[in-house]
């Protein structure tokens, strides 16, 4: 899987960060960083990733179709 | 099959169902996907994964034409960021959403954990309490009045305004109808407020009235920006303290997980605010002809998003109607979802934990001392009364 950020939505609730905090972090200016940089995640983070996803309040991420 | 063929004739809100909507929504969600409110004269989207799917579209089901289910709330509250689309609503969100992000709040995080500090000492030193007055209550209003910065001599009347504002936007009833005087005097007192530049320094209000300086907003958007700040900020928070207070008391096997590892409290919020949504529904209409869950709704319709139906939708939940705070209840949508999706959420989420984390220190059990009595609104499902023993905990040596 792959993951889309939606840079415009994202106000820096960091659910995500708390859901899957291998994947996703906050940078200093509060943006939602991609650990992988929207390149492919490893299998063994999908499931925590998808969570990550449907956690955000705001709909800034999206799993790449 | 004609689209308004699916249908549902109870009113949603009268008193009855107002205390007790639970039963409806269950027969909401079993009849389909977009159930027509004769009633109401909008369709009910009552399952999770549709109401996602709604929220979601902000460009297919827009906000402003109103999200309140009566045409003379719905006109009134235009202006506010809740009531707008597109680019007006992304620029009167970025204004407000930036002061009350996680990020933003860190820097208050201290100061609103000493204030449920100091409420819940005082509450635990009386011992028997009204948990919504004594605690629900005052933690919000030690917090949201000076963040905003209300000025002192409004404020005796925010409970009643910023409810009634809630209550206004329900269907065109006799709650809605005693409620709109009030929603009124909140208006009008906020644009008293801009007039005379009465917010105090350093607040968010400050901060809308230097933007319309700059030239960024109309002057005469403010007053109605004030009451973004500040009407969402108190009711529904209250109600998801009030809830939590209920529901750990009735359980107290989880509240005892709580005690034996806080670390839970963020989850718990989630979960309270999953089981008992403190806003059962707000509306859209659809800019096109369109599909819900492969039901046809027709251009110009108004679909109503029962968040506190999603919440307990068994198609997306285990054991929807059990409180259980060890399970994943972030994709919860009692803070909305999407483009307007609760600004204000880590705030709130910040004043429900910080509450609970303080009891969690002193106390060894929640007791009811008598029945919760439902609060009667149109929008917010909470309490007016949580008679309660805070029972204190005599490890505590400290106290």
């Amino acid at each position: 899987m792959r993951i889309d950020i939606d840079e415009a939505r994202c106000e820096g609730h960091g659910l995500c960060e708390e859901a899957a905090p291998e994947v996703f972090s906050l940078d200093d200016d509060a943006m939602v960083v991609d650990a992988f940089g929207g390149g492919e995640v490893p299998d063994g983070l999908a499931a925590a990733a998808r969570a990550a996803i449907a956690s955000c309040p705001v709909a800034a991420l999206r799993e790449r179709t | 099959m004609k689209v308004h063929d699916v249908r549902y004739e109870h009113d949603l809100y009268s008193d009855a169902a107002i205390g007790d909507p639970y039963p409806h929504y269950a027969a909401l969600r079993e009849l389909g996907p977009a159930v027509w409110l004769t009633a109401h004269r909008c369709f009910a989207v009552a399952r999770y994964a549709d109401a996602r799917e709604v929220l979601t579209d902000d460009v297919t089901f827009a906000s402003g034409e109103g999200v309140g289910l009566n045409p003379v709330v719905n006109r009134l509250s235009r202006g506010t960021t809740l009531n707008s689309d597109g680019d007006e609503h992304a620029a009167r969100r970025r204004l407000l959403a930036h002061r009350l992000t996680p990020r933003a709040l860190r820097s208050m995080a201290d100061d609103v954990a000493s204030q449920a500090e100091a409420v819940v000492a005082a509450a635990v030193a009386t011992g028997e309490v009204d948990g919504v007055r004594d605690l629900a209550q005052a933690l919000p209003l030690s917090i949201v009045p000076d963040l905003v910065g209300w000025p002192e001599s409004g404020r005796q009347h925010l409970l009643r305004w910023a409810g009634a504002t809630f209550d206004a936007l329900g269907p065109l009833n006799a709650r809605s109808a005693r409620a709109t005087p009030a929603a009124l005097g909140m208006m009008r007192f906020s644009r008293k407020v801009v007039r005379e530049r009465s917010t105090l320094p350093g607040s968010m209000g400050s901060d809308v009235l230097a933007a319309a300086d700059r030239g960024e907003l109309d002057r005469s958007a403010c007053p109605a920006l004030m009451i973004d700040y500040l009407a969402p900020s108190l009711d529904t928070t209250i109600s998801a303290i009030s809830s939590a207070l209920v529901l750990l008391a009735r359980h107290p096997q989880q509240w005892d997980l709580l005690r034996a590892d806080p670390s839970l409290v963020p989850n718990a919020v989630n979960e309270v605010v999953r089981l008992e949504s403190p806003l059962r529904a707000f509306s859209r209409v659809a800019t096109t002809s369109t599909k819900v869950g492969g039901q046809p709704v027709p251009a110009g319709s108004r679909v109503l998003v029962l968040y506190a139906s999603a919440n307990r939708d068994e198609r997306e939940w285990d054991r929807p109607t059990e409180l259980d705070v060890t399970r994943d209840a972030s994709r919860q949508l009692g803070f909305g979802y999407g483009t307007h999706g609760c600004a204000g959420q880590g705030l709130a989420r910040l004043e429900t934990q910080s509450l609970l984390t303080a009891l969690l220190r002193r106390v060894e059990r929640l007791e009811l001392t008598g029945d919760p009595v439902p609060a009667m609104n149109n929008i917010i499902k909470g309490w007016s009364s949580v008679p309660l023993r805070l029972v204190p905990d005599e490890r505590r040596t400290d106290a």
